[in-house]
């Protein structure tokens, strides 16, 4: 069955609470999960007090000062710094999103993060994203065509034909939404979840794309594509405003369209 | 996913293949639930409006061909919806794949089992005895 | 050494360090070529700082207009200041189209032109018949081109068989006694394990190292580690002194506003309301070169007409486009500027400034993507086993200065020429010679040394000195005198490594510890680009002295070569700027001033 509850070994631990230095005015908590991997432990929610008076406006922000002045140890990706590289998804607040375009602002109270949820935990924040990624590959993500590209020149494509795929092409792979839907949590092994087929559906808009039915013929599946019970999780979800709910609902049309 | 295994993560994803159906079921769940709309609301109007009749009355409604027949569908579409939204459940919630396919064949022959009561308990008003 | 770390042991043809744009492409090329290849990342690919690129990548399609190679290789070699080499720029531009095309063709969805064709815009610098008029040259995906590519690219290289390696950070580069590339020492993040890659050919794609400054539009992870890589094997760096400010970074954050808002008409104004940029360059006026640009901005916010109560920024306005042109075709920066700026671009101006943007400089290549080095008075003696393409790479076709779009195109056709070059001269499957456990001792005691650092001071704060003394002492203008002081001062970080204290041991996921080799590799690069600052007494591109401002091609029409002692000593040499082009199609064009 599924569980509901966490397994022993993931009980959450009380942390360790670190004091901002004395004289911070502005002090907000930031409770961070933490596990180790090499002790093994039950993992744990420490405590950062930070002076929001010498931090940046991002979350993201927040957790390099921690990392930078109170603890090194603390673990998560980040790169770009700018909502495009997807590297630094996280729970904030209880919501999967951008650490680097979260405002500290835009959360009351402390600031809870924790990993990405349903995700096997490597180390602090740092989740394991294989079988997303493999999923990812086993949609076949790129443009297959038989009629050969001219020699000499670009597959024209209209302006209308090219807005089709506005709203899917730009997705960053952060697995916020898959990881934010309860159907993926249950059955992530087979289900490939709102990213996934945000991209497979990006592929099958593509109006230079030659392979339509061998993409649906993939997808027919109770599991690949209908274990989505738009619960829209995903569409609130992602950070940069994309609609994955929409686009499998349009693969959904689509099955049915060639049936009836 | 098997612990341990040394399959790669493409080849766990693939796994068995697409199954090359899910669209049928998903169509019949979507017609069993238009239907069921127009239906239910019949079929509530017209227990509320049969709620203090005797027995001969409910029985003397029934045997109008078209109150029948709107029951078999309402009836057929209901345990047939409820089967399909059932197996939906149980293979998102139920996972050991012995226990799965138990609650699997269950579900098929329960709803089964209901429908045909039903349907003969229709059947025999309508055609008295 | 506290313990002895097991070694895991891989060979390959090809073992490609990056998995940005050129390290996917190069990658790609040679799996094409049927080498074994493997392609080792710190980070997941399509987190590569390739990423961000916005505005486009420049080729001669000439889908909107008439275009030319021959004009892309004019515009370059002076957006370079004649600094670069003119038959590498020739192969660019040359094969840029061809190289655009083939991302068109993997599936890259460009923006459209009304007859289908791929969209182009005008970009900085890049102009038509030699300098006459402004060129629509850039080829764009809306403002998210860099993403579109990279995405383009890795899904590409989930078709070819190809072995990644994620999240394994390169420590070391293992270089033999005849001074031979034999493969990369890499540590697993994952599951902290070591591994040794052996190869016949490696190709650093590791990118810039933009971080060693306070403000910049680099990702986190630009830290330059191929570089420093070269610099611990004894080899040079080329041009480190011309680093490349972007006008417009996101005041304060530092986030980068593309010059495409330029080309779609967008320009800068000062406190008085003035489009300066007409002073400073009357005919590409706001699409003039990005250091020309920098310069401008700089000198108005010093003289007293920058904007805001400290006036130290400037505005870009682009509220005056149609919203349904900025919806259509920068959407990424409406987005940016209201996460960052708090700005909607449709009514309010971009409040930005110069900030860090791309280095010029990098490891010295020939146009096939081989490394080569100043060797027995040969200045293009080939590094055998070596590769570099990318920004990584100096070929160099970027010279004192690049052209915006032309990173992009760098990025895909060196990549390319790589994986031409290996196929020619990598046999697959060759025989590889063992390689001695001395070699592989000394990459892991540094290693362990900096696993196990128990000093004072903390990654973050000399990291902290290191990026404001960058800042402060090697900006958009330099003095001698600050240049002077520059180097002292970024001696005395470099003097302050071995206090560094490292809090974390574990070897899975220990990112303390990836910060900590990260830096080590940072104030390398540091102290040469500062040394080679001081060294170089001209202005040319982006390399601006107020106390030498003009070009002196008689005495520094040359490259500046760049070694690093463990001492901590700068060594400097020069290499000879090709003045010639590659084949008889377009002539040398000889220096003259460089007016925009």
């Amino acid at each position: 069955m599924v569980e509901f509850n966490l397994p022993a070994n993931s009980k959450i631990k009380g942390g360790t609470t670190h004091k901002a230095a004395a004289g911070a005015k502005n002090v907000r908590d930031f409770k961070v999960y933490r596990y180790d991997p090499d002790s093994g432990e039950n993992p744990r929610v420490d405590t950062y007090e930070v002076d929001m008076d010498e931090c940046g406006p991002m979350v993201l922000d927040a957790l390099i000062k921690i990392k930078n002045e109170i603890d090194p140890t603390v673990t998560f990706r980040r790169s770009c710094r700018e909502g495009i590289c997807g590297s630094c998804a996280m729970n904030i607040d209880g919501t999967n999103t951008l650490a680097c375009t979260k405002a500290c602002d835009e959360v009351k109270g402390d600031v809870k993060i924790y990993p990405l949820p349903h995700l096997e935990v490597v180390k602090d924040l740092v989740g394991d994203l294989t079988n997303f990624y493999a999923q990812y590959a086993s949609i076949k993500p790129w443009l297959v065509a038989q009629t050969p590209a001219p020699p000499d020149g670009e597959r024209l494509q209209s302006e209308a034909e090219r807005k089709e795929i506005d709203g899917l092409y730009e997705c960053i792979l952060c697995a916020c939404c898959s990881t934010a839907c309860p159907s993926y949590w249950w059955n992530s092994d087979r289900y490939l979840g709102p990213a996934v087929l945000l991209q497979a559906y990006r592929w099958l808009v593509d109006s230079r794309d030659e392979d339509q039915g061998e993409r649906l013929d993939n997808l027919e599946d109770p599991f690949r594509l209908y274990r989505c019970h738009t619960i829209m999780n995903c569409t609130n979800t992602c950070p940069k405003g994309l609609n994955p709910a929409k686009a499998i609902a349009e693969i959904k049309k689509m099955m049915v369209a060639r049936q009836v | 996913m098997t612990e341990g295994s040394l399959r790669t993560p493409l080849a766990k994803v693939r796994g068995l293949g697409s199954a090359k159906n899910g669209t049928h079921h998903f169509w019949l769940q979507r017609l069993t639930a238009l239907a069921l709309v127009p239906l239910t609301i019949w079929f509530a109007f017209s227990v509320a409006s049969l709620a203090t009749a005797d027995f001969p009355t409910v029985l003397a409604w029934m045997r109008s061909p078209l109150s029948a027949v709107l029951m078999l569908s309402f009836l057929l579409a209901g345990f047939w919806h409820m089967k399909l939204g059932l197996q939906v459940v149980i293979e998102d919630y139920v996972h050991g794949e012995w226990r799965k396919i138990t609650c699997l064949i269950l579900n098929n022959l329960i709803s089964i089992f209901l429908a045909l009561t039903a349907t003969l308990a229709v059947l025999k008003m309508l055609l008295g005895g | 050494m506290s313990q002895a770390y097991e070694i895991v042991d891989h060979v390959y043809d090809v073992v490609v360090v990056g998995a940005g744009g050129s390290g996917l492409r190069a990658t790609m090329g040679a799996a094409q070529a049927g080498l074994k290849t493997a392609c080792i990342s710190k980070v997941f690919p399509t987190r590569s700082h390739t990423v961000a690129a916005q505005g486009g990548i420049a080729a001669s399609l000439g889908n909107m207009g008439a275009d030319d190679w021959r004009w892309h290789m004019y515009d370059t070699v002076k957006g370079a200041d004649w600094l670069g080499d003119q038959d590498a720029i020739e192969y660019m531009c040359r094969e840029a189209p061809r190289a655009v095309l083939e991302l068109e063709h993997m599936g890259l969805p460009f923006s459209r032109t009304e007859e289908g064709k791929i969209y182009q815009r005008a970009f900085g610098g890049m102009t038509t018949n030699y300098g006459e008029g402004t060129a629509l040259r850039t080829c764009a995906a809306a403002d998210r081109t860099g993403h579109a590519i990279l995405h383009t690219l890795y899904q590409q290289s989930l078709r070819y068989d190809t072995d990644f390696f994620i999240e394994y950070f390169a420590m070391d580069l293992l270089m033999d006694e005849d001074g031979v590339c034999r493969g990369v020492m890499t540590w697993n993040l994952t599951d902290g394990t070591i591994h040794r890659f052996r190869a016949q050919t490696v190709v650093l794609a590791t990118g810039g190292y933009g971080r060693t400054y306070f403000s910049c539009t680099s990702a986190h992870t630009c830290t330059g580690d191929g570089n420093a890589m070269m610099l611990r094997a004894g080899l040079p760096l080329q041009d480190m002194e011309f680093v490349q400010f972007h006008p417009t970074g996101i005041y304060g954050a530092g986030c980068l506003i593309t010059e495409g808002v330029r080309g779609e008409g967008g320009f800068l104004v000062n406190s008085e309301g003035e489009r300066f940029m007409e002073r400073y360059a009357p005919s590409a006026k706001d699409l003039a070169s990005r250091d020309v640009v920098s310069r401008s901005m700089t000198i108005e916010i010093r003289e007293g007409r920058g904007i805001g109560p400290n006036k130290d920024h400037i505005l870009l306005h682009l509220d005056h486009l149609d919203p349904a042109i900025i919806e259509e075709r920068l959407p990424g920066i409406a987005e940016s500027a209201r996460i960052f700026a708090g700005v909607d671009v449709t009514k309010e101006a971009i409040p930005v400034l110069p900030t860090v943007h791309y280095n010029m400089g990098g490891i010295q290549t020939n146009y096939h993507g081989e490394v080569v080095n100043l060797k027995d008075g040969d200045p293009d003696s080939i590094v055998p086993g070596l590769m570099a393409v990318g920004e990584a790479a100096c070929v160099s076709v970027h010279g004192a200065n690049r052209l915006g779009s032309n990173s992009l195109i760098d990025l895909v056709v060196f990549g390319r020429a790589a994986g031409l070059r290996m196929a020619d001269v990598v046999t697959p499957g060759a025989a590889q010679p063992d390689l001695p456990k001395s070699m592989d001792d000394a990459v892991m005691a540094r290693f362990d040394k900096m696993r196990h650092a128990s000093g004072g001071t903390s990654t973050a704060a000399i990291r902290d000195k290191m990026q404001r003394t960058m800042q402060n002492n090697c900006a958009v203008f330099r003095t001698g005198e600050v240049l002077e002081e520059g180097q002292k001062l970024i001696d005395d970080v470099w003097a302050m490594m071995p206090d560094i204290g490292v809090s974390d041991r574990s070897l899975i996921w220990n990112s303390d510890l990836v910060e900590s080799l990260e830096l080590d590799n940072l104030v390398r690069q540091a102290v040469v680009t500062m040394h080679a600052a001081a060294n170089r007494k001209e202005s040319r591109g982006g390399h601006a002295r107020e106390d030498y401002p003009d070009r002196d091609d008689e005495n520094w029409m040359k490259h500046t070569l760049t070694w690093f002692g463990d001492d901590g000593k700068v060594a400097i040499d020069y290499r000879p700027v090709h003045s010639y082009t590659l084949t008889d199609d377009v002539q040398y064009f000889p220096p003259k001033a460089r007016v925009y």
